[in-house]
């Protein structure tokens, strides 16, 4: 209980260290900021409904980078995370193929972006693939982990019966995982459609693009229309993974 | 035991020492040979090594010392798939895959037998599904083909993995309390369906168990105790049994 008390009075004060090392506690810079919250708010109401089609066709192109790029990502993560599953693979394969997924998933989707508009060029396909780049490291990870926790006593037996390694990933893997595979392909392809509507800001595509104009432009009515917007869609996406879920998933007895 | 004709044994095993991580010896020197087409029940309490036993007999775990063979087949010599059609091995919590069907869990008793192409598909030769649905019967459950493993009591899923190892088509089946937790009518009724099975398709079984009350159900006993096996006997299992209830 002491030991419990010591930590959260330390963790505390690191916390108020570096906020006062940003500023946090400088009140004549927080009271300017809530100023400026206030100005910037009144500029963007109300919204300008004017833009709807041009921001709408944008972010229709996020939504195909997000859900091609998350698909993409997850094709590629499969054989990457058996490979890297070790009661089934050697230390040396595991190893590389879990270094491989660390590599990538280490570079930030940004970044991928990055690397592939001066890859394949300006456009949605390179934001597509550095959205996929980014998902296959992620998915790797948590997959291979996931298989390596399944149960040994379902693998012996179905081993005994002279299945092999593939026969083991079809038959034993993917289905005794299919409820945290679907999970996490749900919370990516959530979590990319939020990080894709930044890849516009390198020339990846999407609604991004949209934004950084108008912010350049200074013309915030736009922008809340835009903002509106990808909260409409990230709700959508809410409902659409939870309709899923309860669809898909199995309620596995214990 | 010993009186057995060499030709009649289905497995036979020498020496066997084994010890997890040079801790004790779970099991020393043990040495023991199963008749053919005969139930055989490894009696013995909780701990005392019956499932170490069970798996190296299956090939699953290396013994430091001695040696297994099936019908004068070395198991240390043989790959998985020939290792399959050998020995079948049924675990304690009969390592069924809960998210797939009665059905599919079945036939991957056959996988051993079958390529890449189609069956990563799903899709396994007419042959083999005639024969997982004939299993699922002999097991009368045939009418539960479809449903999800999950889904089923755990007597049914008994059922089933009796079913997937008999499509396995193996010399010798290696079951580990897998009807400990069943109430005695329905571990009755499905040790008298693996007695039925065995007769019916030449297969040696080799149950564990520490409910002594299943133990008529062996054509044989073996008793280990203290990391040895033993032969087994009526008045040997009735003062072990009364010693546990005493306990």
């Amino acid at each position: 209980m002491r030991t419990n008390l010591l930590v959260s009075a330390v963790l505390i004060l690191l916390l108020g260290i570096v906020l006062a090392d940003f500023g946090f506690f400088d009140g004549a810079r927080m009271l300017r900021g809530l100023r400026n919250l206030g100005i910037l708010t009144s500029e963007m109401l109300p919204p300008d409904v004017g833009v709807l089609p041009v921001a709408g066709m944008a972010l229709w192109e996020t939504v195909q980078m997000s859900f091609a790029g998350t698909l993409l990502g997850f094709l590629a993560s499969l054989p990457l995370s058996v490979l890297g599953t070790r009661n089934l693979f050697s230390p040396i394969i595991s190893g590389a193929a879990r270094f491989v997924a660390a590599a990538i998933r280490t570079i930030p989707v940004l970044l991928w972006a990055i690397i592939f508009v001066i890859l394949v060029g300006l456009g949605p396909l390179a934001g597509t693939l550095g959205i996929g780049a980014y998902t296959v490291g992620y998915l790797a990870k948590i997959y291979a982990d996931l298989f390596e926790g399944t149960d040994p006593e379902v693998i012996e037996a179905v081993q005994s019966t002279g299945a092999s390694k593939l026969h083991l990933v079809r038959f034993v893997f993917l289905p005794e995982g299919a409820n945290a595979i679907l999970t996490q392909l749900l919370f990516m392809l959530e979590y990319n459609v939020r990080a894709s509507s930044i890849l516009g800001f390198v020339g990846a595509g999407g609604i991004g693009f949209v934004m950084q104009i108008y912010l350049q432009t200074l013309e915030y009515r736009r922008l809340a229309t835009v903002l509106l917007l990808i909260l409409v869609v990230v709700l959508a996406m809410d409902g659409l993974s939870g309709w899923m879920r309860k669809r898909f998933l199995l309620t596995a007895a214990q | 035991m010993s009186g057995i004709d060499s030709n009649d044994i289905a497995l036979r095993a020498d020496d066997i020492s084994f010890a997890y991580h040079d801790e004790a010896w779970v099991l020393k020197d043990v040495s023991l040979a199963l008749p053919r087409g005969k139930l055989t029940m490894l009696m013995g309490p909780s701990g005392s090594g019956k499932t170490t036993l069970l798996k190296v007999l299956a090939g699953i775990i290396k013994p430091q010392h001695g040696h297994v063979a099936v019908l004068n087949h070395a198991i240390e010599r043989q790959n998985q798939k020939k290792l399959s059609s050998l020995i079948g091995y049924i675990p304690q919590q009969l390592g069924l895959v809960r998210n797939l069907t009665a059905m599919e869990n079945v036939l991957m008793g056959a996988l051993g037998r079958c390529g890449h192409g189609k069956t990563l598909l799903g899709f396994f030769p007419r042959q083999e599904i005639e024969q997982a649905r004939a299993a699922l019967d002999l097991m009368g459950i045939g009418h539960k083909g479809s449903e999800m493993v999950f889904r089923m009591s755990g007597g049914e899923r008994q059922r089933v993995a009796i079913a997937r190892t008999l499509v396995q088509h193996p010399q010798v089946v290696l079951a580990d309390e897998f009807v400990s937790d069943l109430d005695l009518e329905l571990a009755s009724e499905i040790l008298e369906r693996m007695r039925r099975a065995a007769a019916q398709e030449k297969i040696t079984f080799l149950m564990s168990m520490h409910r002594v009350g299943l133990r008529d159900f062996g054509d044989h006993i073996l008793t280990l105790n203290n990391g040895q096996v033993a032969l087994g006997s009526t008045n040997s299992l009735r003062s072990q049994s009364s010693s546990e209830s005493s306990s």
